[in-house]
């Protein structure tokens, strides 16, 4: 199909139906309204669900029911509602199933306000709920990246019957791009969802349970075994991420979302004037792209990260910096995005190396 | 043109922007956001430009409160309907849920031959890429703002990727509702960047991007 201009709410939503959903179970908060406003119009005429829940903690036990009975899922939310969702999200994962979850981000902490940020950084790849879990992250930076991870998110939540978040800032749900909806996307083979609760079970002579609960301490530690099993798979085989006039770079910015945007005009400008500048892109925030940082040029000597929040994806680049760079920073918060001549006022401090 | 613009349509078809160029290319006195909608990319992060245009921007937001999603109308926005040396552009909000507000001022609008109420479209959006849907959401806009629409306004376009032939493509799909609604179309938004000898319906203006950042 050609393409289309759209918001990127929308763009998610469309992707979503067109990633195969089943079912969408939400409650509205800005700045990611327009997914549920799309999905009530549009998951019906597609013979789908869509279900307004009376809170962000009842959309995301309707969401840990229907991925049970071997639906795929969707919810989607906005930072605080995000926070109120981690104990569902704890026990989907803990129940091994499989869903997607949107997270508009805006500035925090607590209610905080409507603007765009990246402050759930932490919220998203440390978990916010309990017990030792993961889940991928995607963190897209155009219309089309999006709506390609969207649709291929339903897929890996499948694949490794755990959840899949798509986390932008509120930028990327509200600005318009143009996008190709129909664009291939990668496809998994996957088996049939022969452990769902689909009240069909019993004919077989077992039934299919849906569980977090292991009250036998070495049966919960080989349950946790299992699932490590899983995290170390996505982060040997899921990462993903950029590398943008890296290959000369004396600086190399670390970016993704809406300040990879940023960056990369930012690269643009400081590039036509002789300074070697490149960006390293996370794709992926969980697992976090380590194996883009194995094989730098000689000629790096910092490593500036950049963030529409004070400092969490840093604490990732330091741990897989492991001192052989200087390390920099430059973030704003609270909902505040960046110029351009911020970002190339921030690097012409590093340009030269250390002092 | 008519004293007073008032832009409707469906969210993201550009009447903001439409509204800002507008403003500034016809030196109106007022730009009045009534855009109780959308959070992001308002023409108040332009206050600054259209101030030195000399125009005035009256927001939809309680003062020093940019970021809130409150759905406040300044009650001012009823002043251009009866001080007639007032010209004026309204930006609404998008759909028929934005144009409710227009509600409130049904009883100041003495001189309606003043008003041109006008759709923008951009066929690029999915829900006004056919006449047909064009038409529906006509009937739905005047049936919440009680305003007959005058007219409409091509702003078909795929941003950066606009061409000759996407302009084009859009007139054809809004002429066949314009000829079915008998009203005309009033405009044609016609990107900065885009090559183009062409003569398009209505009055043709050049749109140059305010609201958009120069990163996205």
């Amino acid at each position: 199909m050609a393409k289309v201009l759209m918001k990127g709410n929308e763009a998610m939503a469309l992707a979503a139906i067109k990633g195969g959903c089943d079912a969408f179970f939400g409650y509205p908060i800005t700045p990611q309204n327009e997914i549920p406003e799309y999905l009530s119009y549009h998951m019906e005429e597609n013979d789908r669900i869509f279900v307004q829940a009376e809170s962000e903690v009842a959309a995301i036990n309707m969401v840990y029911g229907a991925a049970g009975a071997g639906a795929r899922v969707l919810t989607s939310s906005s930072s605080p509602g995000i926070a109120l969702k981690q104990e569902g999200i704890s026990y989907i994962v803990g129940s091994e199933l499989p869903c997607v979850i949107i997270n508009v981000m805006r500035g925090g902490p607590g209610l905080g306000g409507i603007q765009p940020s990246q402050g759930d950084y932490n919220q998203i790849t440390r978990g916010g709920g309990n017990g030792d879990y993961h889940m991928m992250a995607f963190a897209p930076e155009t219309l089309q990246e999006t709506v390609d991870v969207v649709k291929e998110s339903f897929d890996l939540a499948d694949y490794y019957r755990n959840p899949v978040m798509i986390a932008v800032d509120g930028l990327i749900g509200q600005m318009m791009e143009p996008v190709d909806i129909d664009k291939a996307i990668p496809k998994r083979d996957l088996p049939e969802k022969t452990w769902a609760a689909t009240g069909e079970s019993g004919k077989r002579g077992s039934r299919n349970k849906i569980v977090s609960l292991h009250l036998d301490p070495y049966d919960l530690e080989k349950h946790n075994l299992k699932l490590k099993e899983k995290y170390d798979k996505m982060v040997e085989n899921e990462q993903r991420y950029e590398m943008i006039s890296t290959d000369d770079a004396e600086i190399i910015l670390v970016a993704y979302g809406s300040m990879a945007r940023i960056a990369r005009s930012a690269v643009k400008a400081l590039r036509e004037e002789g300074i070697k500048v490149g960006i390293i892109r996370p794709i992926t925030i969980w697992p976090f792209p380590e194996k883009a940082f194995v094989d730098l040029p000689e000629s790096v000597h910092t490593l500036l990260t950049l963030e529409m929040s004070l400092g969490q994806m840093l604490q990732d680049v330091k741990i897989v910096n492991q001192g052989r760079y200087e390390l920099a920073f430059y973030g704003r918060a609270g909902g505040v995005v960046p110029e351009t001549d911020e970002i190339i006022e921030q690097v012409r401090k590093y340009v030269g190396g250390k002092k | 043109m008519k004293r007073i613009t008032i832009l409707t349509g469906h969210y993201g078809s550009g009447k903001s922007e439409i509204a800002v160029n507008m403003a500034i290319q016809e030196k109106l006195d007022w730009l009045i956001d009534l855009d109780i909608i959308n959070p992001y990319f308002r023409s108040r992060s332009v206050r600054a430009l259209l101030e030195g245009n000399g125009i005035e921007l009256i927001e939809s937001t309680i003062e020093n409160a940019a970021g809130s999603d409150l759905p406040f109308i300044s009650p001012k926005g009823s002043r251009p309907f009866v001080k007639r040396d007032i010209h004026a552009v309204y930006d609404l909000g998008g759909t028929q849920h934005g144009a409710k507000v227009m509600m409130q001022f049904r009883d100041f609008i003495k001189h309606p031959e003043d008003i041109d109420f006008l759709v923008v479209v951009n066929i690029f959006r999915q829900e006004t890429d056919s006449a047909e849907k064009i038409i529906k959401m006509v009937h739905e806009l005047e049936a919440t703002s009680q305003l007959r629409v005058t007219g409409f306004i091509n702003n078909s376009n795929l941003m950066e990727y606009t061409d000759e032939s996407m302009i084009e493509a859009g007139q054809r799909i809004i002429f066949e509702a314009s000829e079915a609604l008998k009203r005309p179309i009033v405009y044609t938004y016609i990107e900065e960047h885009v090559k183009t000898t062409k003569v398009f319906a209505g009055d043709n203006k050049v749109l140059i991007r305010h609201l958009a950042k120069q990163w996205l």
